[in-house]
């Protein structure tokens, strides 16, 4: 947070001071025949926090800092400025992709290109740094005062003040006698790093650090009634759904409406996978519900999938056929704004809530259902976890070795819906297994699931262009257009043959002893 | 990385000076990392810029390799440029490097390893000729020697290239600049006149000022504190030529 000299690789202290201390008073007492302190600089700052929904920065070890005229990357290790670049605005969120092309925008992509950084909290600071002088008049350090205040809607809550130490390279040792030098006049209370003071600050702007993941990180218990499991996981599904929908009204990135869908397909699947946990009757109108809530977004998913490789797409083409995409992509804009419209008029629809509230009463209720219609509802969760994973895997196993050399599209397809089925259960259930097994065991899937993934992109993609090119045909658009897209269908169909062909060796790869023994020994230990 | 260092077999010829003024440009002006190893026993790159080598640190540390080095690197006041400070026990560096394997390889073998953090590395070396300056010679991609026009300064200059000539090393590498040049001096003129185009001598010169010798005073590079200065802009053109060398 303080503004430390670029070229210094040391750790900065923070000390959390009692009271607010008058950091003036700090020049007069400090006075000692070994160190002097020397104003430097005093300025009133706004700083301005951001990071992506999923606290992608934070996970990289980096606060992302807008200040007065430039947004910096400060290490939450050390507190020192990484990286700077020139921004103007403080905008309630960015891409990395609004950067300037430069060092700074590679680190920030690095943090993540997909999403968009928020604002979220904004501080009024009040910084006075000094230079920690020797007897020779040499700078050993700098000394840092700052005090915070948090600034949101309800108003100014003062967080705290703050002293940190930034020894110079090689005057750690000079730094420290500096330290218990000050410590005589001032009662340092805490000694914390950076990671420390952001959490502090994020916690009086009312943020958890790290409150949403889009990945499982619930901890269930094998002898549990599935029932009581099942409940607990889709419960957890429902809550990233609900905690997605303000991002996709607001437009903020695609993958607030990807997480959304995730959650989505997750219940459906794992609803449909495990039989006999409750009453099928109870469950159709949800299952239908869901169904319809998927494809009500497809539209909108689509267009952002489409918009998302823009970039790829033109490096596809030749310059002279690029107008014709420009053209392409700028329907596409328009229909996404549509399908966005729309979507999110159903979100806000009464029949909407009325069924997210149904089903989230449905999953709160505890009681078990009735034997004769859910049988497995009572048993461990364990043991249905391992009956369905070995089934699904099976299925993945048949479906595959039935695909011969020539791989047809339909073959692909339905081997992608199981992988895709396999891939939900081993999620849901993985912390029932130990870490060893269960991670190879995904990452193994995985790579079978990228290469069918891109195989069924490439189709949809295809067919989705051919029967544009119909429509054009229709209309009697100019050359061009009809053109661009042509020309996008035969590289896309180049791609797709060449993923088509790799799938053998990929599939061959999954079904190996290897990967059977992997099964075994993660099913075995029921 | 690029490595100059500043040598001379005579002392009190601008070489601390040297040493201290191009490095402060390379670091200012290049904005690259740069470093000052100040090998000279009587520390007085360290002193210009107000370093107290840590009481730890032997020469000993020194042929250990990184690690130890990394740990007595000192940031000047100025950014970019660091400071591997002189120890009185680098008058014992020549009998460590003679029970060394390979002595003269060891100090190029240390340095590769503080590539990865620094651009520009200048040696600030003792006025001898000893197993050290050997190793420096080996290690350095540019000697760069003050010679200040006169008869005896003339001379160790000559000794120098001889020395190498003698020794089969790469006299190509050495540079020569004339230092403290006071060209009201006919001594002065005459020996410019005469040598000015022997092989290895650059063109630019660094006049005799009290800027330079006030540098004791300031305890800080010309450039930093009179950047205006005859000699500030003296030893710019020097560091401009210098880095066409590199």
């Amino acid at each position: 947070m303080p503004a430390a000299p670029e070229h210094n690789p040391c750790k900065t202290l923070y000390f959390q001071v009692h009271g607010l201390q008058p950091s003036w008073v700090l020049q007069e007492e400090i006075c000692s025949p070994e160190f002097r302190l020397s104003p430097v600089s005093s300025k009133h700052e706004r700083q301005v926090f951001y990071d992506t929904f999923d606290w992608h920065a934070f996970e990289k070890n980096v606060a992302v800092v807008k200040k007065k005229n430039a947004v910096s990357l400060i290490s939450l290790d050390s507190g020192i400025e990484t990286e700077s670049e020139a921004f103007q605005g403080y905008p309630a969120s960015f891409f990395s992709s609004d950067l300037p092309e430069g060092a700074f925008r590679e680190q920030l992509s690095a943090v993540s290109q997909i999403r968009a950084f928020q604002k979220y909290c904004t501080l009024e600071t009040f910084v006075r740094t000094y230079r920690i002088v020797d007897d020779n008049e040499k700078t050993i350090g700098y000394l840092i005062s700052e005090s915070l205040t948090v600034i949101d809607k309800s108003g100014r809550k003062p967080l705290t003040s703050l002293l940190s130490l930034l020894p110079l390279k090689g005057y750690q040792d000079e730094t420290d006698a500096f330290r218990k030098l000050l410590s005589r006049h001032i009662t340092l209370e805490v000694s914390m790093d950076f990671r420390d003071v952001f959490r502090s600050i994020m916690q009086s702007a009312g943020r958890q650090v790290q409150g949403y993941s889009s990945k499982i990180r619930l901890q269930l218990d094998p002898e549990a009634p599935v029932h009581e499991s099942m409940r607990t996981l889709l419960i957890w599904a429902l809550s990233i759904m609900k905690a997605n929908e303000q991002g996709i009204r607001n437009n903020t990135d695609t993958e607030f409406l990807h997480d959304y869908r995730v959650a989505v397909r997750r219940t459906r699947s794992v609803m449909k996978l495990i039989k006999g946990v409750f009453d099928p009757d109870d469950c159709a109108p949800f299952l239908d519900g869901f169904r319809e809530l998927g494809k009500k977004s497809n539209g909108l998913r689509d267009s952002d999938v489409y918009l998302l490789r823009q970039h790829t797409f033109f490096g596809f083409l030749p310059s002279f056929l690029k107008p014709g995409l420009e053209q392409f992509f700028a329907e596409m804009e328009r229909s996404r704004k549509a399908a966005h419209r729309s979507f999110c008029r159903y979100l806000a629809s009464e029949s909407y809530g009325r069924f997210l509230h149904d089903w989230e009463r449905f999953l709160r209720t505890g009681t078990l259902p009735d034997l004769e219609k859910a049988p497995k509802a009572s048993l461990s969760t364990i043991s249905v976890a391992g009956s369905s994973i070995r089934k699904a895997w099976k299925k993945v196993i048949r479906t595959g070795r039935l695909i011969g050399p020539e791989a047809n599209d339909q073959e692909l397809h339905q081997l992608r819906i199981e992988c895709k089925k396999l891939r939900y259960l081993l999620e849901f259930f993985a912390s029932l297994y130990p870490q060893k097994t269960i991670v190879p065991i995904i990452r193994q899937l995985k790579e079978l699931q990228e290469n069918l993934g891109s195989f069924v992109d490439y189709s949809v993609q295809i067919m989705f262009l051919h029967e544009r090119l119909q429509t054009l045909r229709e209309t009697g658009s100019n050359n061009l257009y009809p053109a661009s897209i042509g020309g996008l269908v035969g590289v896309l169909h180049l791609k797709k043959e060449e993923t088509r062909a790799h799938f053998t060796k990929t599939f061959r790869t999954f079904d190996q002893e290897k990967t059977r023994q992997m099964f075994r020994e993660l099913l075995d230990n029921e | 990385m690029k490595s100059v260092a500043l040598y001379s077999i005579k002392g009190g010829v601008g070489k601390t000076a040297a040493a201290v003024n191009l490095s402060y440009l390379s670091a200012s002006g290049t904005g690259q990392p740069t470093l000052v190893c100040d090998l000279d026993p009587q520390g007085a790159s360290s002193f210009y810029f107000r370093i107290k080598a840590s009481k730890k640190f032997t020469g000993e540390q020194f042929l250990k390799g990184s690690k130890k080095i990394y740990s007595n690197i000192k940031a000047t006041d100025f950014e970019n440029l660091d400071l591997l400070p002189s120890d009185f026990s680098y008058r014992n560096l020549d009998i460590d490097l003679s029970e060394e394997k390979k002595p003269l390889k060891k100090l190029r073998k240390n340095l590769e390893e503080l590539s990865e953090n620094y651009r520009y590395v200048f040696f600030d070396c003792a006025p001898n000729l000893t197993l050290l300056s050997e190793s420096v010679f080996a290690a350095s991609d540019l000697i760069l020697v003050p010679v200040i026009p006169t008869t005896l300064s003339m001379r160790t200059y000559f000794q120098l290239t001889g020395f190498f000539e003698a020794n089969n090393l790469d006299s190509s590498k050495i540079f020569a600049f004339f230092s403290m040049v006071e060209k009201k001096k006919t001594m002065h003129r005459d020996i410019i006149a005469e040598y000015a185009a022997t092989k290895g001598f650059l063109s630019r010169m660094i006049p005799y000022s009290s800027d330079i010798e006030k540098m004791g005073i300031y305890r800080s590079p010309v450039p930093a504190v009179l950047p205006h200065s005859q000699s500030a802009v003296a030893y710019r053109e020097l560091w401009q030529d210098l880095l066409k060398n590199l």
